[in-house]
């Protein structure tokens, strides 16, 4: 039976099928809607190094693909929130990741809790740092959403 | 569209880079005295070993009353039993970072000495395991971060740098003759009281507090440092009421780079000041009827430093008033008997007397694992006193081979002159110093 809908309808339909169809849907981020990579890179680790290594992969995931063209985004949880207090010596390079390539970094709330227990007080974050329940929660959900996570 | 990714990703990366230079380590107060801010280890473990080997002709003295004997200048330190040796010259064990993590504004440093020389095996005997540096560095105000407990003094650049890219086997015959404190209980006038060292040498450490911070403006660096110490060397409480004072400033053009090897052009201005107390023998030894006096002791420099691509250069000018060491008797080793059986050798001071000197040192390096040195330095010795009065000249040759960034070799030789510029050249102490042998040194650093 030959459908009795608009053919306008029809067509639109058939581009939202092949947008799904392609993935461009799949792992969504307005702020880059040409970005044909999406990752997510873990730091949990207490050992400073890796704190400049993230930031390097980061770093070179932007020179490769171009800011446009990549979609990163850095969860910082249990000792690696360290990289995300307000003084840490590592800002300058966050800021130009967030400037130039729109980086993106989520801070895990559960660790600001106990970091906060710890020190008696509630630590400042780096402006950049979006707040999120859980750290490792919000990595299983960008990998729902297509996003491709690595651990430096 | 790929040309202008292509610069994007330039600038991110230039811009990157330049972010990450640390802006808290900066300089030697920086490097030494604090710790990158939410990126320190809670303990830190590092160190140095550095093992050489040294050599002279070992020419006798040749006039006065130890004739014959060894010359205290052409034996090797610490123990000077020989002319030519092998020695662990240091060997050094640290920890350092952040002792509670979360918590930026607190680190520490701690760092001990186990090779031979003047710290562990002051004026020979048993050598010890001793502690060169334990300091904590509070860092909660902008205007000023607080270092108290025992490390380095601001100072001289020869003195203050860390020693681990020192370029040279040998300081400069200045920075060893005015900077390198020894503590010594008498004037060494008695003459049958050696007057060896009662403790280790000052290694440019004193126990105190220091204020310091470093204010960044674009590509420049301004420092300051004042500390009050006890001035009385390492790992012993202080032996008068009086306390040393030590002011220091620097301004610094970065060109880029990080850490000890960072590549500035430097100007940087010191000033210490404080008193110690010497016996003054009254009598024949250091015993009866001798009395205590203090001694204002004084130490200024001007300087320069510039390290860019191959290129390296340092300047630096060193004024000392009072408390001018003064050698040995007849250049004798310290506690030798006089050919009469009369005297025993002492460490000898000046209190009154007065002191300069100055260095001028390059480096080039031919392949990134070669670097070429030269560096000549003047020491102008009891400037007050003309028959006091000594000069020494020293011209190094060295060449540095890089194993690797950690690890390397030193090589030097050091053409060595010294006169007494007011007395005759027949004078016994210029027949004593023309005996003054040239130097040959090779060591091996290892930093882990």
């Amino acid at each position: 039976m030959i459908s009795k809908q608009p053919w306008h309808l029809r067509l639109w339909a058939a581009l939202l099928l092949g947008l799904l169809s392609t993935g461009a849907l799949a792992a969504g981020n307005p702020d880059k809607p040409f970005a044909e990579k999406h990752v997510v890179l873990q730091i949990s680790d207490p050992d400073p190094f890796k704190q400049t290594l993230v930031l390097n992969v980061a770093g070179n995931l932007v020179k490769h693909y171009g800011p446009d063209k990549v979609d990163v985004e850095i969860v910082a949880f249990g000792p690696g929130l360290r990289l995300l207090l307000d003084d840490n010596v590592n800002a300058g390079r966050i800021d130009n990741l967030v400037e130039s390539a729109q980086v993106r970094f989520s801070a895990c709330e559960n660790t600001l809790a106990k970091y906060t227990q710890n020190l008696g007080h509630e630590p400042a974050l780096n402006a950049h740092a979006t707040h999120v329940s859980a750290g490792v929660v919000r990595i299983l959900d960008l990998i729902d959403q297509g996003y491709t996570l690595i651990k430096p | 569209m790929y040309n202008t990714r292509t610069c994007l990703a330039a600038v991110i990366a230039a811009t990157g880079l330049a972010a990450a230079l640390p802006s808290q380590a900066a300089n030697w107060l920086m490097l030494q005295g604090t710790e990158p801010a939410g990126a320190a280890e809670r303990a830190r473990i590092w160190g140095f070993i550095q093992p050489e080997f040294q050599y002279t002709e070992g020419t006798k003295l040749e006039a006065g009353p130890f004739s014959g004997q060894d010359a205290i200048f052409n034996t090797i330190g610490p123990d000077r039993d020989a002319s030519s040796q092998f020695n662990i010259r240091r060997a050094r064990l640290g920890l350092r970072g952040q002792g509670f993590p979360l918590d930026s504004n607190t680190n520490y440093f701690f760092l001990v000495e186990a090779g031979n020389n003047g710290i562990t095996k002051p004026g020979g005997g048993l050598g010890s395991l001793k502690l060169t540096d334990a300091s904590v560095t509070f860092n909660h105000f902008d205007a000023a971060r607080v270092r108290v407990g025992q490390f380095k003094t601001p100072g001289s650049e020869e003195g203050l740098k860390a020693i681990h890219v020192f370029d040279y086997v040998n300081f400069t015959s200045v920075t060893d003759g005015v900077l390198l404190e020894r503590y010594i209980d008498a004037d060494g006038s008695a003459p049958n009281d050696p007057n060896g060292p009662n403790g280790p040498v000052g290694a440019f450490r004193d126990i105190g507090i220091q204020l310091f911070q470093s204010f960044r403006q674009n590509d420049w660096e301004h420092s300051y440092a004042v500390m009050v110490g006890n001035g009385n060397g390492l790992a012993r409480s202080d032996n008068n009421n009086e306390k040393d004072i030590y002011l220091y400033l620097s301004t610094e053009k970065v060109f880029g780079g990080k850490g000890p090897r960072r590549q500035g052009w430097k100007g940087f201005v010191w000033y210490q000041q404080g008193d110690r107390t010497l016996t003054l023998a009254q009598g024949t030894d250091s015993t009866a009827d001798d009395v205590e006096e203090d001694f204002e002791r004084k130490r200024w420099g001007v300087g320069t430093t510039y390290l860019n691509g191959k290129y390296r250069a340092a300047a630096e000018y060193i004024v000392a008033d009072g408390m001018i060491r003064n050698g040995s008797d007849g250049g004798a080793v310290v506690g030798a008997l006089s050919n009469n059986g009369l005297s025993r050798a002492s460490l000898n001071v000046l209190p009154e007397d007065e002191a300069d000197g100055w260095y001028l040192d390059f480096g080039y390096k031919i392949r990134p694992d070669i670097e070429l040195d030269i560096r000549y330095d003047r020491f102008n010795r009891a400037t007050d006193t003309d028959p006091a009065e000594r000069r020494f000249d020293t011209l190094t040759l060295g060449a540095q081979y890089f194993f690797n960034k950690k690890t390397r070799l030193i090589l030097n030789y050091e053409f060595r002159e010294a006169e007494a510029p007011n007395l005759p050249s027949s004078h016994p102490a210029n027949q004593i110093l023309d005996g003054m042998d040239d130097r040959i040194s090779a060591q091996i650093l290892a930093i882990f």
